[in-house]
């Protein structure tokens, strides 16, 4: 279980999330949308220790994180699928992401679901930004097969056509791992659980 | 004829052997070295490294020290004491100018109170193939084990670091624990391998190859691979080469590298538009 209480990010002056407070429950799926700039992005990245936490806790499984440890203790917990839709300069296969989740013939598994199974060989570089993205997706998914229970996604279908938001809505609608993503897809958003929205920092529950 | 004859009876001599041998040694580790350069874009650290190993061999030479060891030592601890710098916004490139310039200025304050010569410090940190000791060889071996073995050891973890950085954090990879390892590994091959091309051809062994090897490689794997054959050949070449016509092995070393570095860059020209027009 995902429990955040009263959590404040600020970079500097700035405040991104103001004194959000959220539960998800074991086996969930919670979609927070919100206007850009909202907070959302660091509401999911503050789980991981990736944005700067003024108060504020963050627990998974009743456990905070703090130290160093902590922290890879909380990160080996989780699986994340960043925002994104351009890949670096630097020279990797499709198949060696998929491999780096630990477990390659289930991130491969998902890659034949999200379509980019047939792309194993291919170099990052060349891939479109939704195909990235459900690479990105893929990956994830082959890391959760092992101890991790909570997914983490930050925009997992911005960059894809109508039927990829659908292939990625009905996979994270059939996992049975606690599940946070951020979206504003109406496919995503309809197969959630609950869905929450964000505005100047802060939560609230959407009506159905 | 003359020419082979001539290289011949050079090749035979122990001064020749010995440098061939750590160019050949240093070919199969140094552009692995490149790899990981250019996967951090700390494109600048051998200028850094550079200006920490001056500080160092005039440190040495001050107090009556070996100043190749304290060279050594010095670009280890700072290669990795810079290891926290990594993960914020800009990357290392910022940190490393201003290693470079305070290290620069620190070794012209060292010359300058200590009273050492100067060129000393300076015909050091130039280095000289034909000047490699039986001690540098040893040294590079053990380096070439080294990085060779942290590579092929961890080179899915350092794949992803280099790949997404942030992405790797989020696995329970210890990046910074990665980081430091790489640098320190940098900046100790980096140092080790001045005395063979002098600090300023040093390319000719780390990046040269490695960005060739970017242009025709599609993974980490390859790259590393690529890059190694390129290292070796153009060492290989360009010291043979030097011998043969008699010119200094440095420049030529670094001529080979760049030739080779150009013709890739020229391969991969229409590649690179059929890639961005898929």
């Amino acid at each position: 279980m995902l429990k955040i209480d009263h959590l404040t990010v600020a970079y500097g002056p700035t405040i991104a999330v103001s004194d959000a407070s959220l539960t998800v429950g074991d086996g969930e799926f919670v979609v927070i949308t919100g206007s850009n700039g909202s907070g959302k992005s660091s509401l999911l990245r503050s789980v991981l220790g990736l944005a700067p936490t003024a108060s504020g806790t963050v627990a998974v499984d009743g456990a905070t994180a703090r130290t160093r440890t902590e922290w890879q203790r909380r990160r080996r917990a989780a699986a994340y699928v960043p925002q994104r839709t351009t890949p670096g300069s630097f020279p990797l296969l499709v198949r060696e992401l998929l491999d780096s989740s630990g477990n390659a013939p289930a991130a491969e598994a998902a890659a034949r679901r999200l379509g980019v199974g047939e792309l194993l060989d291919r170099p990052l570089t060349t891939l479109s930004g939704g195909q990235l993205q459900r690479t990105y997706l893929a990956r994830a998914v082959g890391s959760m097969s092992g101890e991790r229970r909570l997914l983490l996604a930050d925009e997992p279908t911005s960059a894809l056509d109508f039927d990829g938001q659908d292939d990625v809505a009905n996979l994270l609608a059939d996992m049975s791992a606690t599940r946070l993503v951020v979206s504003h897809d109406a496919a995503v958003v309809a197969k959630a659980d609950r869905v929450l929205e964000m505005a100047g920092g802060s939560i609230r529950e959407r009506a159905a | 004829m003359m020419l082979a004859v001539s290289l011949g009876e050079l090749l035979s001599l122990p001064v020749i052997q010995r440098s061939g041998a750590g160019l050949m040694v240093a070919g199969t580790f140094m552009p692995v070295v490149g790899v990981l350069i250019i996967g951090f874009d700390i494109l600048t650290v051998r200028f850094a490294v550079m200006h920490v190993a001056l500080l160092g061999l005039a440190l040495g030479l001050w107090i009556g020290v070996d100043p190749t060891l304290l060279a050594l030592l010095l670009c280890a601890g700072v290669g990795t004491a810079i290891t926290p710098l990594a993960g914020r916004p800009g990357g290392l490139s910022g940190p490393m100018g201003l290693l470079m310039t305070i290290t620069a200025a620190a070794a012209l304050l060292v010359l300058s109170v200590s009273g050492v010569n100067a060129n000393s410090a300076f015909t050091l940190l130039w280095g000289s193939i034909l000047a490699t000791r039986t001690s540098d060889l040893v040294l590079l071996v053990v380096l070439a084990v080294l990085v060779l073995g942290m590579f092929v050891w961890r080179r899915r973890e350092l794949g992803l670091v280099l790949f997404d950085r942030e992405v790797a954090a989020c696995s329970g990879i210890a990046v910074g624990t990665v980081t430091a390892v790489a640098l320190l590994g940098i900046s100790v091959s980096i140092a080790a391998s001045i005395r063979l091309t002098g600090a300023l051809l040093i390319d000719s062994l780390t990046i040269l190859p490695a960005l060739a090897a970017r242009n025709l490689a599609h993974s980490l794997g390859s790259m590393v691979r690529i890059a190694i054959v390129i290292g070796l050949v153009g060492n290989a070449v360009g010291f043979l080469l030097a011998l043969a016509l008699d010119l200094p092995p440095g420049p030529v070393l670094v001529m080979v590298a760049g030739v080779i570095t150009i013709t890739t860059y020229i391969k991969k020209g229409p590649q690179q538009h059929a890639q961005v027009l898929h």
